[in-house]
C-alpha cells in the first residue's frame, strides 16, 4: 500500500506534464490543418497575394485582437464599417472572406500564433504552389481533361468534377449543374497561382467537405489548372442548350416508351360497352 | 367413389317473365352497402343480348373459365408466368363503363327548388363519385330489346348461328326474346377458387357454396377476371371481393334464399344432389360434345345403395341424401332431362341449370299484315322455333344442338298431352305420339306438369338439413361457438391486412 502511493505522486505529475506538452503541440498542428483546409485557398505566408492579402508579418499591419476578431466574424467587422477591413474588400476585388464554421477563439489565437511562427522561416510550407509562366503543353490541357470528365480518377479520392460541374462545349448532355459553371473560371480567379491555391483546398462551404481529407495532388491540379486556361481561352459559357436538349431527349424518350408499349401491348383489354357502342354507331 | 352432395338449382326459363322481382331482393338483402351499389348477385338477361356486364360471354376478351392445353386443365385468365405479368393490373376484368356508374337521383331539388318557369327535375347523381352524370348504360339497359343493333346483335351466342338466321332473327315478325336469369352457378369446378392467389374463395364442403373469406381476400381481383360468368364482384368500399352467398344463412335457418323465395313466376327450384367428385377433372377435360352428358353422369341416383353407401362413408348424413331423394333439381336434370347447365365450354361445371324456354309461335307477312303461323295446332315445331336451336344450344348445350331439342320435344309433348286432357282440341292420339316421340311416359308427363304448373313452395325447394353442428365442428369446438354465435361478425371487412 504505502510502496504505491510512493510512486502514484510522482507519475501522475509525469503524466500531466505530457499532456499538457501534448495539447500545446496538437494545437499547432491542428492550427496548421485549419489553415491547409481553410485559409491557403485565398492566403498565402510569403508566397504574394492570392485573392487575399499575404499573411506574412501579418501582425505588424494590424493588432491581434483586431485580426481575432476578424477571422472569427468577417462580416460582422465589415458591417461594423472598420476602414481597414473595407479596404482589404476594395483589394480583393469585391470578394468577402468566408468565416470557418465552428472556429473558437483559442483556435482563431492558435492559427495567428501559426502565421507569426511561420513568419519568421525562410520558407514557409504555406508559401503557395508557384506555376511559372510558362504555357502549359498540350499534354497537360488533355489530361486536365480526363481528371475533369472522370475518366481518370483522382489519387485521393475526390469525386470527379463533372459530377457537379460543367465547361461549355462538352458533349452530349453535359456535366452537373450543381455547382457553378467552370468555364470562365480562370479569369474568375485572376490566374494560375489563385486557381492553383484553391484547387489545393476548395474553400467554399459546399466543396470543403467533399474534399476535407481528399485534397488534390500537384500533379493533378497543374493539369486542371491547364484545362481551365485554355477553356477561358476557347470555350464559352454553356448558356442552357444542354438543358434543353436534357429535356427534349426526356420527353421523346418517354414518348418513344410509349408508343413501343403501345404496339407491343396492341391487343389489350380495352373495354367492352364503350367499343361496342362505337362500333355501332 | 367420392360422393359429395351439393346445393343445387333448376331455373325454369319458359316461365321467367322478367319483372326483376329476384334481382330486388337480393340487393335488399345483400348489396345495399357502400361499394356494392353496381353488383347484382342476382340479375336478370334479355336474350339475345349482351347482359350483365356487357357480353360477359366473350371469354376472348374476358378470358374466364378454363382450357384444355396438352391434355391439362388451364385457367385461361392466369398461370405462374402470367400472375406474375399481371402482377399490379389484372387486365381481362370488367371495367366501370362494362358494368355500369350506379347512381340515384337529386331528388332534393324536387322539393328545394327555387320558383322559376320550369318544374324542378331530379338529376342523376352517381354513386360513386356523388356529381351530376350522364347515363350511359345500366345492369339491364338492354332490358326487353330483342332487336337492339347494339346490345342484341352483339351477343356472343349468336355466332352459332348463320348469317340468314341472323338476319331473320332481327326481321320485325320474327323478333323475339326470352330472359336469362343468372346467379352464382357454385361450379364443381370453380375456376374463381382456382385463380385466387390468396386462397380466400373456397367451395364449403357440406353443400358446395362458393364463398369469399372476407378476412383472406387482398383484392388481387384474379376472381373476377376468371369468373367466366363474371359472378364475383369487387366491393371498392372494403377493397374486398364479393360474390352470391346462395344466402347460406337462409338456407341454415332451413328458408329459401331471398331471390327463389321471392320469384314471381315460380320458375326457380332448390335442391341437393349427390355427384362423384372424383370424376370431376375427368369430365371437366372432356370435349364439348361430351361435356354435357359427362357433367350429367357425375351426378349420383341417391337411390342406388352403393351410393348410398359411399355417401354415408364419406360422412354425409341420412337426411341429406333422403333430401337429397325429394331433389326437384334430380327430377330435372337427371330423371327427365330437360334442364342443361348453362356454357359448360367453360368447363367449369356449374351446378345451376335451366329448362330451355319455347318460343312464341311463328309469324309471317303477307303484304302489309303480320299473322302466325298455327300449323293446324297451336304449337310450332321445334326446329322451327323463333330462337334457333343453335343459338339455345350454343347458351345452355356446349353447342350440343341434340339435347336443346330434347329438352323443347318433352315439353311440347306434355303440353300437348295437358291440352288434350284439359281442353280437348289436341286428339289423344297425337299426343300419345308425341310423348313417345319425346321419350316421356305418361307418368313423367304428369309429373313434369305437375313440378312445373302446380308445384308448392316445399316442392321448389327442398332445402336439406345442414347440419351446422357438424359443420362447425371441423373448425371450432360445437359448444364454445354455441355461446358466441348471435352477433354475427362484430367486425366488418376493410381494407388492408
Amino acid at each position: 500500500m504505502k510502496n504505491a502511493c510512493r510512486w502514484f505522486v510522482p507519475s501522475s505529475i509525469l503524466g500531466l506534464v505530457l499532456l499538457a506538452l501534448g495539447a500545446s503541440s496538437a494545437g499547432a498542428q491542428e492550427a496548421a490543418e485549419i489553415f491547409r483546409q481553410s485559409c491557403i485557398s485565398c492566403h498565402t505566408i510569403g508566397g504574394g497575394r492570392l485573392v487575399g492579402p499575404d499573411l506574412k508579418d501579418v501582425e505588424e499591419r494590424k493588432d491581434r485582437e483586431w485580426l481575432a476578431d476578424f477571422i472569427l466574424d468577417p462580416m460582422g467587422v465589415l458591417a461594423s464599417g472598420d476602414a481597414y477591413a473595407l479596404q482589404l474588400r476594395e483589394e480583393a476585388g469585391g470578394a468577402v472572406m468566408t468565416a470557418v464554421p465552428g472556429m473558437s477563439h483559442t483556435q482563431a489565437e492558435a492559427l495567428l500564433d501559426l502565421i507569426a511562427a511561420e513568419s519568421l522561416l525562410e520558407a514557409s510550407q504555406f508559401a503557395g504552389l508557384d506555376l511559372g509562366d510558362e504555357p502549359f503543353t498540350a499534354l497537360d490541357i488533355e489530361r486536365g481533361e480526363e481528371i475533369f470528365m472522370g475518366h481518370r480518377k483522382l489519387v485521393n479520392g475526390g469525386p470527379a468534377c463533372l459530377a457537379c460541374h460543367t465547361v461549355g462545349g462538352l458533349p452530349q448532355l453535359s456535366g452537373g449543374t450543381l455547382g457553378p459553371d467552370l468555364s470562365r473560371v480562370f479569369e474568375r480567379l485572376q490566374g494560375r497561382k489563385n486557381l492553383a491555391s484553391w484547387l489545393l483546398a476548395p474553400a467554399t462551404e459546399t466543396m470543403r467537405p467533399v474534399f476535407a481529407g481528399r485534397a488534390m495532388t500537384q500533379d493533378e491540379i497543374v493539369p486542371l489548372v491547364a484545362f481551365f486556361e485554355d477553356s477561358a481561352r476557347q470555350r464559352s459559357e454553356d448558356g442552357g442548350t444542354s438543358q434543353l436538349l436534357f429535356l427534349i431527349l426526356g420527353l421523346a424518350g418517354a414518348a418513344l416508351g410509349f408508343l413501343l408499349a403501345d404496339g407491343l401491348w396492341r391487343r389489350r383489354f380495352r373495354g367492352v360497352r364503350r367499343e361496342l357502342v362505337r362500333g355501332r354507331r | 367413389m367420392d360422393v359429395r352432395s351439393q346445393v343445387s338449382m333448376v331455373f325454369h326459363l319458359d316461365k321467367c317473365i322478367g319483372c326483376h322481382t329476384c334481382s330486388i331482393a337480393c340487393k335488399n338483402v345483400w348489396t345495399d352497402r357502400q361499394g356494392t351499389e353496381y353488383m347484382w348477385w342476382n340479375n336478370v338477361e334479355t336474350k339475345p343480348g349482351t347482359g350483365f356486364p356487357t357480353a360477359w360471354e366473350d371469354q376472348e376478351k374476358y378470358q374466364g373459365g378454363w382450357e384444355v392445353k396438352k391434355g391439362e386443365l388451364k385457367l385461361k385468365s392466369t398461370g405462374p408466368a402470367k400472375v406474375m405479368a399481371n402482377i399490379f393490373h389484372n387486365p381481362h376484368q370488367p371495367s366501370m363503363d362494362d358494368y355500369y356508374e350506379p347512381w340515384t337521383y337529386d331528388y332534393e331539388n324536387l322539393f328545394d327548388a327555387p320558383e322559376g318557369d320550369d318544374q324542378p327535375v331530379a338529376r342523376p347523381v352517381s354513386r360513386v363519385t356523388g356529381e351530376y352524370m350522364e347515363v350511359e348504360a345500366g345492369p339491364n339497359w338492354d332490358d326487353d330489346l330483342g332487336g337492339s343493333e347494339i346490345y342484341a346483335a352483339n351477343d356472343p351466342n349468336l355466332d352459332a348461328l348463320t348469317e340468314e338466321q341472323r338476319q331473320q332473327l332481327s326481321a320485325v315478325e320474327r323478333l323475339v326474346m326470352f330472359y336469362f336469369p343468372r346467379i352464382c352457378n357454385h361450379c364443381l369446378n370453380p375456376s374463381c377458387v382456382a385463380s385466387c392467389p390468396s386462397g380466400a374463395l373456397y367451395k364449403r364442403g357440406e353443400d358446395g357454396i362458393v364463398l369469399i373469406d372476407q378476412k383472406r381476400c387482398r383484392a388481387w381481383r384474379s376472381c373476377i377476371a376468371a369468373c367466366p360468368y363474371k359472378k364475383t364482384y369487387y366491393n371498392w368500399h372494403t377493397g374486398k371481393s364479393e360474390k352470391c352467398i346462395l344466402c347460406y344463412p337462409r338456407l341454415e335457418t332451413g328458408q329459401a334464399p331471398a331471390c327463389f323465395h321471392s320469384c314471381v313466376g315460380r320458375i326457380r327450384y332448390l335442391g341437393v344432389l349427390l355427384y362423384d367428385a372424383e370424376r370431376i377433372e375427368e369430365v371437366a377435360k372432356l370435349p364439348d360434345e361430351e361435356i354435357v352428358e359427362g357433367h350429367r353422369s357425375m351426378i349420383l341416383d341417391p337411390w342406388d345403395p352403393e351410393v348410398v353407401a359411399a355417401a354415408k362413408a364419406n360422412g354425409i348424413p341420412d337426411d341429406v341424401i333422403e333430401s337429397a331423394r325429394k331433389s326437384p333439381v334430380y327430377r330435372f336434370v337427371k330423371e327427365w332431362k330437360i334442364a342443361l347447365p348453362p356454357h359448360l365450354e367453360y368447363r367449369t361445371l356449374p351446378m345451376l341449370f335451366y329448362v330451355p324456354p319455347m318460343s312464341p309461335v311463328m309469324a309471317g307477312k303477307e303484304g302489309d299484315s303480320v299473322y302466325h303461323f298455327t300449323d293446324g295446332n297451336l304449337f310450332h315445331d321445334i326446329d322451327q322455333s323463333r330462337v334457333p336451336i343453335a343459338y339455345l344450344a350454343k347458351l345452355l348445350g356446349a353447342g350440343n344442338e341434340g339435347l336443346v331439342r330434347y329438352a323443347l320435344r318433352k315439353q311440347k309433348a306434355v303440353r300437348l298431352y295437358r291440352r288434350a286432357l284439359t281442353v280437348g282440341d289436341v286428339d289423344e292420339e297425337s299426343a300419345a305420339r308425341a310423348l313417345r316421340e319425346a321419350n316421356c311416359s305418361v307418368e313423367e308427363a304428369e309429373a313434369i306438369y305437375r313440378l312445373t304448373a302446380l308445384c308448392t313452395f316445399d316442392d321448389r325447394f327442398v332445402i336439406p338439413p345442414m347440419h351446422r353442428e357438424e359443420a362447425i365442428q371441423m373448425i371450432e369446438e360445437p359448444h364454445g361457438h354455441r355461446q358466441s354465435v348471435g352477433f354475427g361478425f362484430t367486425a366488418g371487412p376493410k381494407r388492408g391486412l
